[in-house]
């Protein structure tokens, strides 16, 4: 039996059939409908793009090779395809066939460098990451986002075969295949495994070894380019920041699934476990509500037992030779099976702890005073843009307070950074796990609607808050503030200050933000119209980190002396120029800016920065949370012309949208009424 | 091989260093501004903390590994100095429990690199999304805020302090230029590096070697992610995020090569220089903020080809076959 399990899994591929297992198990128990059919096949859409990645990264890696630069050519991939689609309005075959010839373009760059020229594979996909990025950035200027594909394309990304079976699934299914029959049925697969073997003694035993290795780089493009089209037909839209991070989960599919960093070892059945492994953690953790934060932590500790109790097992074992079907393999193999027994031991103990947790609190809520109505309490989900940031903390503090006072359990979720793909996925859960309502705070307006209008019907109430989707995928929209109604109260307040003449840079988010690029949009259109002595010289990317915006602050001061204000957008990014306003001795630059009061408190009293324009944020999550509960227990419906929101009093609601109030100028004067 | 070695690791150092000379000569022409004091000692100040983690990283990659986590690792540490200081022990004292938490981080990367045998770019991919995830989950995002006064620049005055956080990075830089190639422990980071087997049957102990290049890369990790944070009054908990192939694109681009055996200090800080410098020489020319990315990357790739161009291949493919044996 256990020469049949080495037969199948030459590379102990087994260990992570366990690791899926105890995961199925544990989730299942956990999880509420972690384990049924439907859900199996949304775990597969979600895996299909990323899937592909890591299909074509394995052979790279069998040959002893690595390519950084698959998540950076899905998104050159993905605007090549929206600006042939339309920008030069070809026909969506030859849209199609254009990014696909991008793909194998950037393949063929990294194979030149890498094969012919001899270079470190990490170095030059290191170098060709950041060109393909850039280069798309380029292209888009950051800003373009392409959308408006016709529906018979997205269907590839959204729609269900037979109604059940994800589009998607076939054509992923067809390319592992093709990928199987390379590596583990012909000539070339043995090649590469002979050249990550040993380069040299596949050199001498007459391989073509140049041409072997450049074809895997070769298919490493195409197969990215390709899985940037279902990327794109999934969320309905090509930006430049698509599969931004896409690398490092796929190489750890692949890692995990026992393919060997050092070359010539690994298999594509280890590959598509890795990544089942990876994906049904993911999900399980969102099934089961437990912080998406945990997931990275966990994704870490699988991925060094795995390959650490993989090593072990080598080294008990005779290193790469032979293996005989005798006690030597027993011996590790029970040191492994121990281990993981140990390990599924610690985690039920672990579930106990938390079950009897949750017990107890359950049962001290029904001693409470409202105990009929706490046996079916509502769960509401809510979903910020990026659960990290200081903003979205600051409403989450009121949507705690909403959730409190209505007596509704809260799902806080959502994902780490700016992550359209990663929203749809968790939406998905959501509604596999059938929450009573969904708040989203939506990052990608075409890309998230489809999952949207699903949950509505299956009878889930959809609000969104911060930034809307489409206006028939949702109930309502928690509306703080329209994009014009910041961007005239950034401009109006720079050209106050200024006293209406005179130049100012802005420092923004990351170049392809989409809410920033349409205050940018908004703040140059509101110039044109009432503001015509400002002129607006430049704009820099802070990506959302203070030290950057640092940085480029100084560069700005230096380079434009004649500039006399600093307008940052992104939260971050106003202490950070503000800190450098302040190191440069420049008294005569103002600062204002889109962020929180909080972390601007030091700067507003010492006068470095003048406003800070925003809304009331607790307020948003509260009214967030207030109007989905609202919603979901049917006291608030369409055609109503007003809500009561707690302690907000009477909230106006116009048509679907929920009017929270127009943007707060913090200065020195209200500042520290402020804490958040 | 290895006097070949040794050469064609300086032409490398050569042809960087005759990169900045062409950057500096268009930027004397176009854009002399940048040449003011106060823009250098800016860009000196910035880059600091990336010079320190590119100099434990030169060691690391030098021995053949490569560690993906000191992003992260600067995050952690920069936040735990801040909160350490918060307290209220002195400044000095949470400084140095940042450096010995980035030494802690970078001795389990080393001991599980080299006593488990696990590919360092898996154990690093590992522990880079641990930290950072981890640190998102304890912090919620929050930013530490309200520090004690003294702890923006470390107690010192806002001109006093760039002068001795460059004495100090200096003198670090240095020290291990010149321990690398007159100690012996340093000569053992390249014998490591080249051949393990060599090195071990020459009666060093790789293992340990390997441990402590990721130790001393996390106690630099560490000391750089103050120097960074005293520069400001508050700790935002996202620093570092990309700070790992800003350093990593440094230290190649100075020479070093992955494969392991090869690699200086004065090539890092050239590289250093040069990456440092090109980003605002970009602004400074007037380049628009969204080709940045794609000339930073066409810059590293020209780099590098260049010397592969020059290389005979079948060395190359032989150190290339050293490397990944090992």
């Amino acid at each position: 039996m256990l020469s049949s399990a080495r037969r199948w899994f030459p590379n102990g591929e087994w260990v992570l059939l366990l690791v899926c297992a105890v995961e199925i198990v544990f989730f299942s128990a956990v999880a509420p409908n972690f384990l049924t059919l439907g859900n199996f096949f949304e775990i597969t859409r979600f895996s299909v793009e990323l899937g592909l990645l890591a299909v074509a990264l394995t052979p790279v890696i069998v040959a002893g090779g690595i390519d950084l630069s698959v998540g950076s050519m899905m998104g050159l991939a993905a605007v090549s395809f929206g600006s042939a689609y339309q920008t030069w309005h070809l026909p969506l075959p030859l849209a199609a066939a254009c990014a696909v010839l991008v793909g194998c373009v950037g393949g063929a760059v990294n194979a030149l460098l890498i094969a012919r020229l001899k270079l470190p594979a990490l170095i030059v996909t290191l170098g060709t990451y950041s060109l393909f990025r850039g280069v798309a950035e380029g292209i888009t200027r950051g800003a373009v986002n392409y959308t408006g594909f016709p529906s018979s394309f997205l269907f590839l990304g959204q729609g269900y075969l037979g109604g059940v079976i994800p589009a998607q699934l076939p054509l992923f299914v067809l390319i592992v295949a093709a990928y199987v029959v390379l590596l583990h049925r012909s000539v070339i697969g043995r090649a590469l495994y002979a050249i990550g073997f040993s380069p040299e003694g596949a050199r001498y035993a007459a391989l073509p070894v140049v041409r072997r290795v450049a074809l895997v780089y070769f298919l490493s493009g195409l197969t990215a380019s390709v899985s940037a089209l279902i990327y794109v037909a999934h969320l309905g839209q090509a930006r430049s920041d698509a599969g931004a991070g896409y690398e490092l989960d796929a190489i750890t599919a692949v890692v995990l699934g026992g393919t060997s960093v050092f070359g010539g070892r690994g298999t594509m059945a280890g590959t598509l476990l890795g990544l089942f492994a990876l994906v049904s953690l993911q999900t399980g953790m969102h099934l089961a509500a437990w912080p998406a934060e945990l997931t990275g932590v966990l994704t870490g500790v699988l991925l060094i037992a795995t390959i650490a109790a993989d090593r072990h097992i080598r080294r008990a074992g005779p290193a790469r030779t032979v293996e005989r079907e005798d006690v030597e393999v027993k011996n590790s193999q029970v040191a492994v099976l121990c281990g993981a027994m140990f390990a599924a031991a610690l985690i039920v103990a672990g579930t106990n702890v938390w079950l009897i947790r949750t017990v107890r609190d359950g049962a001290r809520q029904s001693d409470g005073p409202a105990s009929p109505a706490a046996l079916r309490r509502i769960t509401i989900a809510v979903m910020p843009k990026a659960k990290g940031d200081p903003y979205f903390v600051s409403c989450r503090a009121g949507a705690e307070e909403a959730a409190r006072e209505l007596g509704v359990d809260l799902l806080w979720d959502g994902p780490t950074s700016l992550d359209a793909a990663k929203q749809n996925e968790l939406v998905e859960n959501w509604i596999t796990r059938k929450v009573d309502a969904i708040a989203v705070a939506v990052e990608n307006r075409a890309g998230i609607s489809t999952v949207l209008r699903k949950a509505r019907a299956r009878g889930i109430p959809v609000v969104t808050w911060d930034a809307d989707a489409e206006p028939d995928a949702r109930d309502f929209f928690v509306n703080q503030a329209t994009a014009e109604g910041i961007a005239n109260a950034l401009t109006d307040e720079a050209s106050r200050l200024l006293h209406g003449k005179g130049e100012f840079a802005i420092i923004t988010g990351a170049l392809s933000a989409a809410n920033q690029n349409e205050w940018i949009a908004f703040i140059k259109q509101r110039l044109e119209h009432s503001h015509p002595g400002l002129k607006l010289v430049t704009i820099r990317p802070s990506d959302d980190d203070r030290d950057k915006a640092f940085a480029e602050t100084q560069t700005l001061l230096k380079v434009y002396p004649s500039v006399k204000l600093m307008m940052a957008i992104s939260a971050p990014a106003v202490p950070g120029a503000a800190e450098a306003v302040r190191q440069a001795g420049r008294t005569d630059v103002n600062v204002i800016g889109l962020s929180l009061p909080n972390i601007n408190k030091p700067y507003v009293h010492d006068g470095v920065v003048q406003t800070v324009v925003l809304w009331n944020t607790r307020d948003l999550g509260y009214l967030a949370v207030y109007a989905s509960a609202l919603v979901a227990q049917h006291r608030l419906a369409s055609g109503a012309h007003g809500l009561e929101a707690g302690r907000l009093g009477t909230i106006e609601v116009r048509d679907t949208q929920i009017i929270l109030g127009a943007p707060m100028l913090f200065n020195k004067s209200n500042i520290d009424r402020f804490d958040f | 091989m290895a006097s070949t070695d040794r050469a064609t690791s300086h032409a490398r150092e050569w042809s960087v260093a005759s990169a900045i000379a062409a950057l500096t000569l268009v930027l004397a022409v176009a854009a002399p501004g940048y040449f003011s004091w106060e823009n250098l000692s800016d860009l000196l100040l910035a880059n600091l903390p990336v010079l320190l983690v590119a100099i434990g990283m030169t060691l690391v990659i030098i021995t053949g590994e490569i560690d993906i986590s000191v992003g992260s690792m600067f995050a952690v540490c920069a936040v735990a100095s801040g909160i350490l200081a918060k307290t209220g022990v002195p400044i000095w004292i949470a400084g140095a429990a940042a450096c010995l938490l980035g030494t802690a981080f970078g001795s389990l990367n080393g001991a599980l690199v080299a006593y488990l045998g696990i590919p360092s770019i898996v154990v690093t991919l590992a522990t880079m999304t641990a930290l950072r995830d981890g640190l998102r989950w304890a912090t919620e995002g929050a930013w530490v805020q309200d520090l004690p006064s003294s702890f923006q620049w470390l107690g010192l005055t806002q001109g006093q302090y760039p002068l001795v956080a460059t004495i100090a990075a200096g003198l670090i830089t240095a020290a291990f230029a010149l321990g690398l190639r007159h100690l012996a422990a340093g000569r053992a980071v390249y014998a490591t590096g080249s051949n393990p087997l060599a090195a071990r049957l020459a009666g060093l102990d790789p293992s340990a070697i390997r441990t402590s290049v990721f130790a001393i890369l996390g106690a630099l990790t560490g000391l750089a992610a103050v120097l960074n944070a005293a520069r400001f009054n508050q700790i935002p908990t996202n620093g570092g995020i990309g700070l790992e192939m800003k350093v990593i694109a440094s230290v190649v681009v100075g020479g070093a090569s992955v494969t392991g055996g090869t690699g200086s200090v004065l090539g890092t800080v050239l590289g250093v220089v040069l990456l440092a410098a090109i980003g605002p020489a970009l602004t400074f020319l007037g380049v628009s903020a969204y080709w940045e990315r794609a000339i930073q990357g066409a810059v590293i790739l020209v780099a590098i080809a260049a010397d592969g161009i020059r290389r005979p291949s079948f060395r190359r493919l032989a150190g290339v076959e050293t490397g990944a044996r090992a």
